[in-house]
């Protein structure tokens, strides 16, 4: 068995006075996974991703980086090797340029003024925004704001990758954009995890899809499972992805053949159809 | 509000083709406030032309420039300060002569009125060489006088437009920098860095409540508006402590330690930029001495 590189064990946490927002959450994460972080409003995942970067101390429980418990002294070392692009990205910009936002995390590293401003170049480039460098935070767009906040995290380079809603905000070019972003860092053996509304976005980029529900985990597999289960779907208050219905009826209406080769977008059902239309033997294939 | 999504409309083309935004910019310029003035100033610095300037020549440059306007107290000197700045900020850096006015506007109203009182004066009898009787008293002046009240204005006037020429044409957060470079004291220079950027937030998060409620008849009477700036502000100090806690998190997240330092742009110094800069001042000295 590989050793997970994030281990959470038993979490508990609860805002201030309110209802515990998380509930005893245990859940192991292995290097370069990708993994979908699903549930309604208010179910506790950003809680569970500030707890997970050590941004909140848990109640309760305890989380393991690479095999090592953390613990006061150490949490620096999991600030450094776990990034987190926030829900809201006013609550992240603190910089008044571009330029400076990005580079806040590199400059907080140590690292070379060279090796910063390479990093920050790249990181825009990444997030096409190159452009913008200059630019004071405070005029850009709200979707703008969101790629400069991936972007801060992208140059830091951290070997886990927590996106919390990155899709909200974005324009549908740039929520292209943003994916294809997420399969250059998967390609760099990036651990990533990702909370989303978005189902069909969920079922065709995750490897793994985690279900929070009520601050606690009710379902923890791969998508096409969790999506199959229509009992998890109706208690977290999901609904089944676009491509996964269109399969199923199609399977259903005999149509195409059941390979169990599930599609996840319309160019794999593209394929699909053309190598797994259901001739019945007896008749001849009408065009 | 609609004004300033305009103006940041014009700032993407400024950024894109910078050669010819002048024209953009003009027709919906006028003299006056649309909103805050302190933004559209921050604005207007992020668009000049000559924000690639190095931001610790700039700041020298019109220090040293008002000094030398209020030491050398020379009516000749404060017109050629008034004439090469506001050429600098308008021609040089390209924001719109409406603008510049505007932003001249509020430093101009107070000289004008601060001046007035030394050169006319209030006098139970008939003195002075031009004098205004008021039923109990007299209004007088004389040519010398007013002469002294222009010469001070002007020489007011041209020290304010070395500092507006410098605000205009360098944002905050790199004067900011000069003053780092400067060894002002670290904890200062955190503080404006996060004050300056702070403020922007709560104008947003200030602008976003009041238009909201707006839209939601909270200003259609007299006591409802009252009411409704009474929950904005309440809901303004929640938010901001609300706000602080965020951004201490999100910085923590991102790995700060307690020193609070970014990454700046090395804008270059130029030789030419400095030759002329020296050539003014020169200039400025030799106007003093000939009309001494
Ligand atoms: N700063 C806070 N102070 C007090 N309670 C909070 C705070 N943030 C969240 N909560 C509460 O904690 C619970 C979990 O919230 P959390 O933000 O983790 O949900 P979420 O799954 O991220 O939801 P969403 O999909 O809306 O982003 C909610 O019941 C919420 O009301
Ligand atoms: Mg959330």
């Amino acid at each position: 068995m590989r050793e997970p590189i994030l281990k959470v064990n038993n979490l508990h946490y609860s805002y201030g006075t309110g209802n515990p927002a998380l509930k005893g959450v245990s859940v192991n994460i292995y290097n370069g996974e990708k993994i979908a972080v699903i549930g309604s409003n208010g179910s506790g995942k950003s809680t569970f991703f500030l707890n997970a970067n050590g941004v909140l101390k848990a109640d309760h429980g305890e989380i393991s980086y690479q095999g090592t418990v953390i613990n006061k002294k150490n949490l620096k070392e999991l600030r450094k090797n776990i990034g987190i692009v926030f829900q809201d990205a006013d609550n992240q910009i603190i910089a008044s340029t571009v330029m400076a936002e990005v580079g806040f995390g590199p400059m907080n590293l140590k690292l070379p003024r060279e090796e910063v401003l390479h990093r920050v170049d790249e990181a825009l480039t990444y997030m096409n925004i190159l452009d913008f460098k200059d630019r004071p935070p405070h005029y850009l767009s709200g979707g703008e704001k969101k790629r400069v906040t991936i972007a801060d995290i992208i140059a830091m380079k951290s070997e886990v990758i927590i996106f919390d809603e990155p899709t909200a905000a974005l324009d549908p070019l740039n929520a292209q954009m943003l994916e294809d972003v997420l399969v250059k860092l998967g390609q760099e053996g990036k651990t990533m995890l990702i909370s989303t509304h978005d189902v069909d976005f969920a079922y065709r980029w995750a490897e793994r899809a985690i279900v929070f529900d009520r601050g606690k985990i009710i379902a923890d597999g791969t998508p096409l499972e969790i999506f199959k289960n229509r009992e998890i779907l109706k208690q977290a208050n999901l609904k089944r992805p676009t491509m996964l219905d269109v399969y199923e009826m199609l399977v259903e209406k005999k149509m195409v053949k059941n390979t169990d080769a599930y599609p996840t977008t319309p160019k794999e059902l593209k394929i699909l159809l053309e190598n797994n239309l259901y001739y019945p033997e007896s008749s001849v294939p009408m065009i | 509000m609609e004004n300033s999504s305009a103006k940041r409309l014009d700032f993407v083309r400024t950024n894109e083709k910078s050669d010819n935004s002048h024209h953009h910019y003009k027709h919906h310029h006028q003299i006056g406030h649309k909103h805050g003035e302190g933004s559209a100033i921050d604005y207007y610095a992020y668009a000049s032309k000559i924000r690639g300037w190095n931001p610790s020549f700039k700041v020298a440059f019109s220090v040293l420039t008002l000094l030398l306007c209020i030491v050398l107290n020379n009516p000749l000197v404060s017109l050629a300060v008034i004439v090469s700045m506001a050429y600098l900020t308008v021609v040089k850096g390209g924001l719109p002569l409406g603008a510049y006015l505007s932003v001249l506007m509020i430093p101009l109203t107070f000289i004008i009125l601060g001046t007035v009182a030394i050169g006319i004066d209030f006098s139970r009898q008939p003195i002075g060489q031009f004098n205004l009787y008021l039923g109990f008293g007299y209004l007088y002046t004389s040519i010398a006088k007013l002469k002294e009240m222009v010469f001070l204005m002007m020489k007011v006037f041209g020290a304010i437009s070395a500092m507006i020429m410098m605000t205009l044409s360098t944002p905050s957060s790199e004067i900011i920098g000069v003053l780092r470079k400067a060894h002002v004291p670290k904890l200062i220079i955190e503080l404006m860095n996060l004050i300056y950027r702070y403020i922007f937030i709560l104008l947003d998060v200030f602008n976003n409540m009041r238009n909201s409620a707006d839209s939601r008849q909270g200003y259609c009477d007299f006591k409802t508006s009252c009411q409704t700036f009474g929950n904005v502000a309440s809901n303004m100090l929640v938010l901001s402590l609300k706000k602080a806690n965020a951004y201490y998190t999100a910085m923590e997240a991102r790995g700060y330690e307690g020193d609070l330092v970014f990454l700046e742009d090395e804008k270059p110094f130029q030789i030419s930029q400095v030759i002329y800069a020296v050539g003014f001042m020169l200039f400025l000295l030799l106007l003093w001495y000939v009309t001494k």
